[in-house]
């Protein structure tokens, strides 16, 4: 016979000839667990008068409660309101240069800044406005601004965006000049910061860069840029044109990428935060606007 | 009925398991379709443009889906970070959904116009160029790879079979519409009047002569989360 070692049985047998039944056994559940299992069943029936629960014809049971994850949203955000509400209402009112005097608010200005910067603006300006390894995005913790580094001109930038505005000079890309006068103007542009010695490409260059290429109507003079540089003894239109003696380069200094900015030209993008701006997208507030603001321009560079 | 007359007939086992699971289909799913509060009504929403509906297809392709959703929830965190909490109304077009359910990746339901294509340019060539930190892979092959789009208008039938409103003139145009999208500056005005003013028209992957994946993929993302007005939208209460 067969040995079922003490387990109560259903009481089904089958193959009984062989002299070893199949025999169904009933192992009942852990109490423990049944009990459980129980109470989460009595649960359900509560959890149904409480929260929302059964839909129905044109709607659903809404609980006594009367919770609802959009209100809890609301009175969440609601709540944020009011505890923010004497530092907004200031930031609101005040100029950037005024809170930028205000101890208490340009700490605020600069935590929130830091959050709005990091979501928005650190893919392409990097973390802390390190700058990223791609060119064509300014870093921004150092004091080598295109349009210029004070409160203002900075929530300028970000509100309107910027656009870059180097046009082509290859002829195959649309601009005037062959290979050899882009591969001239190259070495020139090199030269200014001591990295071409062929003097004699670097005259050629030269001579286009302040003659027929017209570079010096945006680069100035000496070609140290829109900000910095004159020309022919007056200023420059604040266009964003890099100052090209400084070493500091925009899409890279290698000859290469030098020459790849003549030739193709440049048109990088900043877009527009401002609400009022008709680019489509994700837009800022005037008070994140604001506090992004004082927050890059807090990251070394501001003027 | 003797419960030994049920175990020993399988066609009858068969048939009163599925009655017993369709109860819980039943009482939970159907009820989604005649109720008017589940796809709140808003303005601004239209079917995707050619171009977008392509760059659907390959960001389901490259299982985009895998590590980004497409749903921002109503915490507190979530609206300070991606924006407004997504409306059902948002993917009433989606076919599938692309709410995903892993976030590895950020969310992208409002990805659109919050960075310049020229960083999703370098982004996608090599995640890593400009956040150094970032775990995506690159997707160097979509920029270089050019679109087929010879079955856009046979897509766009078959998702208004399944109830996308795509007009006979939409369709018509399809191609045409796919190709003016992805020039730079344009101000196309046949797209403008097939699906509004909020269509964002580029060259989207750097490439002025060429539509590639890249150009269909970034339409698609350019305008993810943009069309809703929400300065008019009132939440319904609920």
């Amino acid at each position: 016979m067969a040995d079922n070692k003490g387990v109560e049985t259903t009481g089904h047998q089958w193959d009984d000839d062989e002299g070893y039944p199949l025999q169904e056994f009933n192992n009942p559940l852990p109490k423990w667990w049944l009990y459980t299992f129980y109470a989460t069943i009595i649960w359900s029936f509560i959890y149904w008068v409480l929260y929302p629960a059964w839909p129905s014809a044109n709607g659903f049971t809404k609980g006594v409660l009367g919770w609802s994850m959009h209100t809890e949203f609301k009175e969440d955000m609601a709540a944020v309101q009011v505890q923010q509400k004497a530092f907004n209402d200031q930031m609101e009112r005040l100029s950037l240069q005024e809170i930028a005097k205000d101890n208490k608010l340009l700490q605020y200005a600069i935590s929130g800044g830091k959050a709005v910067f990091g979501d928005y603006c650190a893919p392409c300006h990097g973390t802390g406005g390190i700058g990223v390894k791609t060119g064509g995005f300014p870093t921004l913790a150092d004091d080598d601004w295109l349009f210029g580094g004070n409160l203002e001109t900075i929530h300028e930038t970000i509100s309107g965006g910027r656009v870059g505005q180097m046009p082509a000079h290859l002829k195959s890309a649309g601009g005037n000049f062959s290979d050899a006068q882009v591969d001239d103007l190259t070495s020139y542009v090199l030269s200014l910061t001591g990295q071409s010695k062929d003097a004699a490409a670097n005259q050629r260059g030269d001579a286009l860069f302040h003659g027929d290429a017209g570079c010096k109507g945006c680069h100035g003079d000496k070609g140290n840029g829109s900000l910095k540089g004159t020309v022919d003894g007056s200023p420059l239109p604040p266009i964003g044109a890099p100052n090209l003696t400084d070493a500091i380069w925009l899409y890279g200094g290698d000859r290469q990428t030098v020459r790849d900015s003549i030739a193709k030209g440049r048109s990088g993008k900043m877009p527009a935060w401002s609400k009022e701006s008709k680019e489509v997208g994700k837009k800022l507030d005037p008070l994140a606007l604001k506090q992004v603001t004082i927050y890059v321009h807090s990251l070394g560079g501001g003027q | 009925m003797q419960h030994a007359t049920i175990e020993k007939s399988i066609p009858l086992m068969a048939i009163l398991t599925l009655i017993l699971v369709s109860i819980g289909g039943i009482v939970e799913i159907v009820p989604l379709f005649f109720i008017k509060s589940t796809i709140e009504k808003v303005d601004g929403m239209r079917p995707y443009t050619p171009l977008e509906l392509k760059g659907r297809d390959i960001y389901i392709r490259e299982g985009c889906y895998n590590c980004h959703s497409q749903m921002i929830r109503p915490f507190r965190d979530e609206a300070a970070r991606y924006g407004h909490y997504s409306l059902a109304a948002e993917s009433m077009y989606d076919h599938p959904f692309q709410w995903g359910s892993k976030r590895t990746g950020p969310d992208l339901a409002r990805i659109g116009g919050k960075y310049s294509n020229e960083w999703h340019q370098a982004h996608m060539l090599k995640p890593q160029n400009v956040v150094p930190e970032s775990v995506m892979p690159a997707y160097p092959w979509l920029q270089k790879a050019a679109l087929k789009y010879d079955d856009v208008d046979v897509r766009m039938q078959a998702l208004s079979k399944v109830g996308v409103p795509y007009s006979p003139e939409q369709i018509a145009n399809a191609k045409q519409d796919l190709a003016a999208q992805a020039k730079a500056g344009g101000n196309d005005p046949g797209l403008a009047k097939r699906y509004g003013n909020k269509v964002p028209q580029d060259d989207f992957d750097g490439k002025p002569d060429q539509i590639t994946e890249l150009d269909a993929l970034l339409a698609y993302l350019q305008m993810l989360g943009t069309l809703v007005d929400f300065s008019s939208y009132q939440a319904q209460t609920r």
